[in-house]
């Protein structure tokens, strides 16, 4: 076990106690409910992931600059309106045309969040709080008070998101988990292997220091908010395919259950540290806790959001501590000395 | 939309207003000036923008040269954003304030003084529940016969027998509250002795939380055989869960729903029955209220009946419902299913 | 001789109404060693700022290669080759010791290469003559590790000028010497190397030129052979210091204050013995990694002990958290002073009143804020803080000013015994004998002090006594007549033992 630990990095480890969390409240809620373990409880939690998944990865990429993106529900609902909008008087149009439309509807609202942050320096917390409500409310003018429904959407995306592609068991690979994923590993790939994503940490961990090592914050901060608008842009688009309603409510409140996702993923929110996989078993978490405790009898509708709380909490300091205990593992190896040998000293200071 | 067949239920047929009707209608004369507010709970949402375009119809037919506002708060704001308007309507001066109150009795101060300055406040769809502050409500059908009618579905869809859940709108709407305590009564008679009400969940008129919560329902009670929706976000999303998920041949949905919305869900079997009343006559019937009052022509007192336009003939009566408060009755409303509802969808 | 790289021109730079410069000149050759002596808040910070295009130059001309040249910032100065490291190290704690050292906009490539970025570090920092893990994150570094790792970050690049702010002002003197060498060494390579410190006797050792400034102009350059110790101390001060580093006589009582026995931390530090006495200066000598800083924490409840007894006053005490100590009348000033000392967005007098809010407590539990600013303005004239006045933010003050400012905070409370970690670590002279001062004032008024200071001729000065730690145990306690520089080094080098001599 110990020589295990001792390969693993901390983000790893980070992981691997997030997963036992997930399976320790899986256990759980399968003693307490009936029937709760089987390929359905799988279907609907991934299904109702995907969308999660993308929002909570736009705001990891934005908490790990030490910023934090309100708006992002508003710009998800915005894209799901404007794309349904978009696809109901161009009926003819394909996948590609719509998907490349969502996204950049949605880097353009985060470019407006980048601009007032990383150029106006306004903290963003203040943007996109104001942005929130802003982007909103353009939505609910835009939409002039209509919403979109499913009838008017062309078959193939409606039914995208529900195809499945392979199973094992009961478990459907749907597409749109499927395709979700696929972009979280992407995004996964390129913060851990690329240069410039070095630089986002680099800004969330010591931003002074950044700014010595001749790093651009302002343009890096401006790219992270336009990444993290184009990933929500998706996610509204994801949005339109799977409820096909879209009414000016669409995606409230997903901004803080994006950063819920985040911070219960282990991302940092004093930014600096947090992968994008923590942030979707995050998401997974959270979404479990929040399927489940609907379908826990003892938990009465009023005290639900109470007892959901109460849970991440739970999660996230039993995943702290098991973060620790891992970390006092691997601490326990004998060292090497640290301090040189020091023969030539009498040469140095003393004179 | 007249020529589909409309039920009007036992229940109704009594309370229906023609049959009431007193002696002389007034006949609200046009052309007068006053500025009027249409206040939807909350903006988004299709009905909502019906009843504005029944009332947009109403206010030219009435040739009324003052302004008529279709305003309302953002989703997320509702509650404060009502009250906001319906304070800032009074400072305005506004003839009336035509509401469909999502507030609660939190709306009352502001409702008052808005009474006190003048402003006359007609509500619509969802009402008072204390009927403080309000002058008279524009009730779309008696809330009593909606949970007869709610019944009489369920027992259609499930053959006089099985579980069902209901998904509403949130925990404190007071219109979908009233409908789900009427139908809860009507279940008591023996006619649905084996309709067994197990559930009720709250989906917050949100798309992703009702869909949700839809599916929710199906794993808690595996023996579910309907949901009943009585609000439009909620039928819909249900109706989309219970498609995704290849479950309509177990689950069936029902409620109240618009059947531009529905119609996919009632051909293929999903929905096979849901009810409405039209959103445009609610609006358009509302406005006619509200501007005889507004101008003085309509007192607002029981017994009082007035013409109003292409609708007919209606009278202001005691809400059985609530102790004190005066309420017209529009009725009657549409039930939907196969037959008629790719008509109504057009 | 070489050829000129970097030259200031009559630069000034004003700060709204402070003129922090006035008409600097300075000219880098290729190849020199070049020492920048000055008090704190002569201008040294607000130079290397201007070179590194922090700052823009009110007015006065940059030139580089003989070329007039505005450095629109950081990265157009890093572009031309002028690197800095600073007296606060600037490292990213989440990431690891190679990412940081690679951190640098210039290192260009769309992937990482992870493994030869280690190698690399690696190798940079052998050449440096540490060994250090450079797959650890920073935030585990000592100050001394984080400072090796922003010098090899500059040394990764391909600089031509390097500025070094006070490099070796938390470094032991193996590591220092080490450091002096490389300077040299980039030097012979062609780089033209700023030198800044306080450490007059490492100047002599590497400089070629030594150029004095005060009050942010230009006082003199002059080659090394040029110019003694008291010549460059009195351009800097403007007036003759003399004796700064004259024994100050003790005035240790025979009545026990603190009795330490067999402290230790498991893992950390074990066997610590000592009695400090009233109006006594015991100094904990070491090299980086002695674990001083442990024991001060330990007897300050930041990490408490977990074997041995701690006595105060003849009272055997258990002290868990530092509320506890403060309590018993024991007071820290941190070395850190950014982390653990002071709140710098806050003004002189919140942070004088921090950590005694309780005196200035009235009615209510509101504050008493004349109380409060009268006590602000006795500490400044007392610890001669060079302010306008105490409703100033502490971060805009002189890293001297600074320190005096958490010597206010705690001195405020009143302790009987107060532990100094590095007091004077990166301030001037001038300042130094101040606060030597201080401490001796302390003592005097019958107070226990404990000074951490790695800086020899300050510990010979200034302590009564010498507890002298290695690698976490505790090497022997030498009375200061007994003391000589050198014996300190030997046992601080574990080349000598010496039983408890005192």
């Amino acid at each position: 076990m110990t020589r295990m630990m001792e390969k693993l990095s901390p983000q790893t480890l980070r992981i691997l106690a997030l997963l036992a969390v997930l399976l320790v409240i899986l256990l759980f809620f399968s003693l307490v409910i009936p029937n709760y373990l089987n390929g359905r409880l799988f279907n609907r939690i991934s299904s109702s992931v995907a969308i999660m998944a993308l929002i909570a990865t736009a705001q990891t990429l934005v908490i790990i600059t030490r910023n934090i993106d309100l708006s992002i529900g508003s710009i998800l609902g915005f894209v799901a309106f404007a794309t349904g909008s978009l696809v109901t008087n161009n009926p003819d149009l394909g996948p590609v045309p719509l998907v490349l439309y969502s996204i950049t509807i949605g880097a353009c609202f985060g470019a407006i969040n980048g601009v007032l942050v990383a150029f106006v320096r306004v903290p963003s917390i203040i943007v996109t709080l104001g942005t929130m409500a802003l982007f909103r409310s353009v939505l609910v003018e835009y939409s002039d008070a209509k919403s979109i429904t499913t009838s008017n959407l062309p078959q193939w995306l409606v039914e995208f998101p529900n195809t499945v592609l392979f199973s094992i068991g009961q478990m459907q690979f749907r597409a749109a988990f499927v395709a979700a994923v696929i972009v979280v590993l992407i995004v996964h790939l390129a913060l851990t292997r690329l240069n410039a994503a070095r630089k986002l940490y680099a800004i969330g961990s010591n931003p002074e220091a950044a700014e010595m090592a001749g790093i651009n914050i302002h343009k890096t901060v401006f790219v992270a908010f336009v990444l993290s608008g184009a990933l929500a842009g998706l996610g509204g688009f994801m949005f339109l395919a799977r409820f096909g309603t879209i009414t000016v409510v669409a995606g409230l409140g997903f901004e803080l259950k994006s950063v819920a996702a985040s911070v219960v993923g282990g991302v940092n929110i004093f930014g600096g540290s947090g992968t994008v996989i923590g942030a979707l078993i995050g998401a997974i978490l959270v979404d479990v806790i929040e399927t489940s405790l609907v379908r826990w009898q003892l938990v009465s509708e009023f005290w639900r959001e109470a007892v959901l709380g109460a849970l991440i909490l739970l999660s996230v300091a039993a995943d702290a501590v098991l973060m620790r205990r891992f970390i006092s593992l691997r601490r326990k190896r004998p060292k090497s000395d640290p301090i040189p040998e020091k023969t030539s000293v009498l040469d140095g200071e003393a004179r | 939309m007249g020529s589909l067949k409309s039920l009007s239920l036992g229940a109704m047929l009594m309370l229906t207003c023609a049959s009431f009707a007193q002696a002389d209608a007034i006949k609200l004369e046009g052309g007068k000036e006053t500025n009027l507010v249409l206040l939807p709970k909350f903006l988004g949402i299709l009905v909502f923008d019906q009843a504005n375009e029944g009332a947009q119809e109403a206010h030219k037919e009435l040739a009324n040269p003052g302004e008529l506002l279709f305003v309302g708060p953002t989703p997320e704001n509702s509650v404060a954003g009502q009250i906001e308007i319906m304070t800032t309507s009074a400072t305005q001066g506004q003839g009336a304030v035509m509401l469909s109150n999502n507030a609660g009795d939190q709306i009352v101060p502001a409702a008052e003084a808005a009474k006190a300055a003048g402003t006359k406040i007609v509500t619509w769809d969802s009402p008072i529940p204390s009927g403080n502050g309000e002058d008279v409500f524009v009730a779309q059908v008696d809330f009593g016969s909606i949970g007869t009618v709610m019944a009489d579905m369920a027992h259609s869809i499930l053959g006089g027998k099985g579980e069902m859940a209901v998904l509403s709108a949130t925990p404190d709407a007071a219109n979908q509250n009233a409908w789900i305590a009427s139908m809860q009564e009507a279940l008591k008679g023996a006619k649905y002795a084996d309709i067994k009400l197990v559930d009720v969940v709250y989906g917050d008129d949100q798309a992703e939380v009702s869909y949700n919560r839809a599916l929710s329902l199906v794993d808690q009670h595996p023996n579910l055989g309907l949901i009943m929706s009585p609000t439009t976000v909620g039928i819909q999303a249900s109706a989309k869960a219970m498609q995704d998920e290849g479950l309509c041949d177990k689950v069936k949905v029902s409620g109240l729903g618009l059947p531009s919305e529905m119609v996919s869900y009632t051909m293929n079997g999903c929905a096979p029955e849901f009810a409405l009343w039209d959103f445009r006559d609610l609006g358009y019937l509302t406005y006619f209220t509200a501007y005889g009052m507004a101008t003085g022509q309509l007192k607002g007192e029981i017994g009082e009946s007035f013409h109003a336009g292409r609708m007919g003939d209606y009278t202001i009566e005691a809400d059985p419902g609530r102790e004190g408060a005066k309420r017209i009755l529009m009725g009657p409303f549409t039930v939907y299913n196969k037959g008629n509802v790719e008509a109504a969808a057009k | 001789m070489a050829e000129t790289i970097l030259e200031l021109l009559d630069i000034s730079k004003s700060f709204e109404m402070t003129h922090a410069l006035k008409n600097m000149s300075l000219e880098l050759k290729a190849g020199e060693v070049h020492a920048i002596v000055g008090e704190n808040g002569a201008g040294k910070s607000t130079m290397i700022k201007i070179m590194t295009g922090v700052h823009k130059p009110t007015s006065g001309e940059i030139r580089i290669d003989g070329q007039a040249r505005t450095l629109s910032g950081t990265q157009a100065a890093r572009e031309a080759g002028i690197a800095a490291m600073y007296q606060e190290p600037m490292v990213f704690p989440d990431l690891d010791v190679a990412e940081n050292i690679f951190i640098s906009a210039r290192n260009k490539g769309l992937f990482l290469k992870p493994t030869q970025q280690r190698q690399a570090a690696r190798a940079l920092v052998t050449r440096l003559g540490m060994s250090l893990d450079v797959e650890l994150a920073a935030s585990g570094l000592t100050l001394a590790e984080q400072q090796i790792v922003e010098i090899a970050r500059a040394l990764s690049e391909d600089v031509r000028v390097l500025i070094m702010d006070e490099p070796t002002a938390s470094l032991s003197a193996y590591e220092a010497s080490q450091l002096r060498r490389i300077a040299k060494t980039l030097a012979q390579e062609g780089v033209a190397v700023v030198y800044i410190s306080h450490r007059l006797e490492e100047i002599f050792e590497i400089a070629d030129r030594v150029t004095v400034i005060r009050d942010g102009g230009h006082i003199s350059t002059r080659p090394i052979s040029e110019t003694t110790a008291d010549l460059m101390i009195a351009e800097m001060v403007g007036r003759d210091v003399g004796n700064y580093f004259a024994k100050i006589p003790g005035t240790a009582t025979d009545t026990v204050a603190l009795k330490v026995r067999n402290l230790a931390v498991d893992d950390v530090f074990e066997g610590v013995n000592f009695d400090l006495h009233k109006g006594e200066v015991l100094c904990f000598s070491g090299l980086v990694g002695a674990r001083r800083t442990d024991v001060a924490l330990a007897l300050f409840g930041v990490k408490p002990a977990t074997r041995g007894t701690i006595e105060v006053n003849g009272t055997a005490v258990e002290i868990r958290h530092p509320k506890q100590a403060m309590d018993i009348g024991i007071a820290y000033v941190s070395e850190d002073r950014r982390k653990l000392g002071l709140a710098m967005p806050m003004s002189i007098q919140s942070n004088t009143s921090l950590a005694t809010l309780g005196k200035f407590l009235r009615r209510f539990g509101l504050l008493d804020r004349a109380e409060e600013r009268n006590v602000a303005e006795a500490f400044r004239k007392r610890l001669n803080i060079r302010t306008p006045n105490v409703d100033i933010a502490v971060g805009t003050l002189s890293g001297g000013n600074q320190q005096k400012v958490m010597l206010a905070k705690w001195l405020n409370m009143e302790p009987e015994i107060l532990i100094f970690d590095e007091p004077t670590r990166g301030i001037d002279v001038g300042a130094k004998a101040e606060v030597h001062e201080l401490i001796r004032e302390f003592a005097k008024a019958g107070g226990a002090a404990l000074v951490i200071s790695s800086d020899l001729p300050e510990v010979m000065a200034l302590g009564d006594r010498n507890l002298v730690m290695r690698e976490g145990r505790q090497m022997g306690v030498i009375a200061s007549e007994n003391a000589t520089q050198e014996k300190i080094m030997a046992l601080a080098t574990g080349q000598q033992n010496l039983r408890e001599a005192s």
